[in-house]
């Protein structure tokens, strides 16, 4: 499955930060990208431009600005908030967050953290096997048909033709026609003798 | 005994050290068309009998190496003719090179009898092949003259490298969907031969991403402040 893990770690002290990231990379999370942020300010500008799954922060960097100000401005509605603590918090502040991780918890109790709050967000996303239509879909894509075309043929709107692209594409990350040729070549969808004419364009 | 190296290359770091320590490094001395065979020399020392601009290999290599963007070169008449010559040849490596060189291995690792798929497997391949020929021969055709027209500061090219900003898009996310079909639908004997081809595409992808990053990282920021400067808006 293609499950990648994006995390950030919003952290003032450098020694503190790259000793999180030493301890995530010793937890061996496949595809995981981490990424560091050391004040406000810079958080708040990339949290709005790219997506994280993961933010693990330092309370302090959120109490200028709240929590909920920092969930509003990101782009990933289903990103979840880790607390980093490392000095005496109000339990009051503390219960926004979805989880937190102490500076003095082992490796063992961090990853069983993670992996409570992976193993949730992954069921969310859906598998990757196909439905029926979404076959036909391909088919009909390699065959070089426009999506009004497709629309026509099995007489669905344009806009259902457009959303069942889209879940193709999340479901096998395949995003070119030359790429759905091998898949469904692979998977017995095709002859080769049928996309021929698309093919030689 | 060399001397202990904390951070970033330097000018008086020995050449030896640097591409037994990196040898993706390789790749740099070759686009910057310098011979091997450096004895005990510096960087600097090598880069001079070359004749190439010292700061540029090290603003390269200090990118490659630890992601450091951060340079002094501050001269960007000497900058930037160093950093097309290093685009070019690396242009060169890939499309006439690198892609062929891994098209004809992959060729020779599929299994003869899956027919059908393979053609769909070298069609996709070569489609790559042909975006990327265009995607480089683009910057070699018109950002490349553009740049040089600023230089020289001769008659005036209509363009901004804004729109190069725009466009330019990472030509390696489509190589590495190719891996990961490869690696997920073509069910094949795990020989020596789809290793290597495999192995080469992995190196490939990084190599591209490289490439990439020193068109973002050093050159697009080298020419919005050429431009700054020719437009008067900056000393």
């Amino acid at each position: 499955m293609n499950v990648h893990l994006n995390i950030i770690i919003a952290e003032p002290s450098v020694i503190v930060r790259t000793g999180i990231v030493s301890v995530l990379q010793q937890l061996n999370i496949s595809n995981a990208k981490i990424s560091e942020i050391e004040d406000a300010e810079q958080l708040r500008n990339i949290l709005g431009r790219q997506k994280y799954d993961i933010l693990i922060i330092n309370p302090i960097i959120s109490g200028f600005f709240s929590l909920q100000q920092i969930k509003k401005e990101s782009i990933n509605n289903e990103m979840k908030y880790i607390a980093l603590q490392n000095s005496l918090i109000d339990n009051f502040v503390l219960k926004n967050y979805d989880e937190v991780i102490s500076l003095y918890d082992s490796v063992e109790h961090i990853k069983e953290k993670i992996n409570n709050l992976i193993t949730v967000s992954e069921q969310a996303v859906s598998n990757e096997s196909l439905t029926t239509r979404e076959k036909e879909i391909i088919v009909c894509v390699i065959k070089g048909m426009t999506n009004k075309q497709i629309a026509n043929e099995l007489c669905v709107s344009m806009h259902t033709v457009i959303s069942h692209r889209r879940n193709i594409t999340t479901k096998l990350q395949i995003h070119s026609t030359a790429g759905l040729t091998i898949f469904a070549i692979v998977n017995k969808l095709v002859e080769l003798d049928e996309i021929k004419n698309s093919q030689q364009r | 005994m060399s001397k202990l190296k904390i951070g970033k290359y330097k000018e008086a770091d020995s050449m030896s050290n640097l591409i037994c320590q990196n040898y993706p490094a390789l790749l740099v001395l070759s686009r910057f068309e310098m011979k091997l065979g450096f004895k005990d020399k510096s960087i600097g020392e090598v880069c001079n009998e070359n004749n190439v601009d010292t700061k540029t290999f090290l603003a390269i290599i200090n990118l490659l190496l630890c992601d450091d963007i951060n340079h002094d070169c501050s001269n960007y008449d000497l900058f930037a003719p160093s950093l097309i010559l290093y685009l070019h040849n690396s242009h060169d490596y890939f499309v006439n090179y690198r892609l062929p060189d891994i098209r004809e291995k992959l060729k020779n690792a599929l299994t003869q009898e899956l027919k059908d798929l393979n053609k769909a497997v070298l069609y996709y391949f070569d489609e790559y092949v042909s975006e990327v020929r265009k995607h480089m021969s683009y910057e070699e055709e018109i950002v490349f003259p553009y740049v040089r027209s600023l230089i020289e500061g001769k008659k005036k090219i209509k363009y901004n490298i804004g729109i190069f900003i725009k466009q330019h898009n990472q030509i390696e996310i489509k190589l590495t969907e190719f891996k990961n079909i490869m690696i997920k639908y073509y069910e094949t004997e795990s020989t020596n031969e789809i290793n290597n081809v495999l192995f080469d595409i992995f190196n490939c992808e990084s190599d591209l991403a490289v490439h990439n990053a020193v068109e973002n990282k050093l050159f697009v920021p080298a020419i919005i402040e050429m431009e700054l400067k020719k437009s008067g808006k900056k000393p």
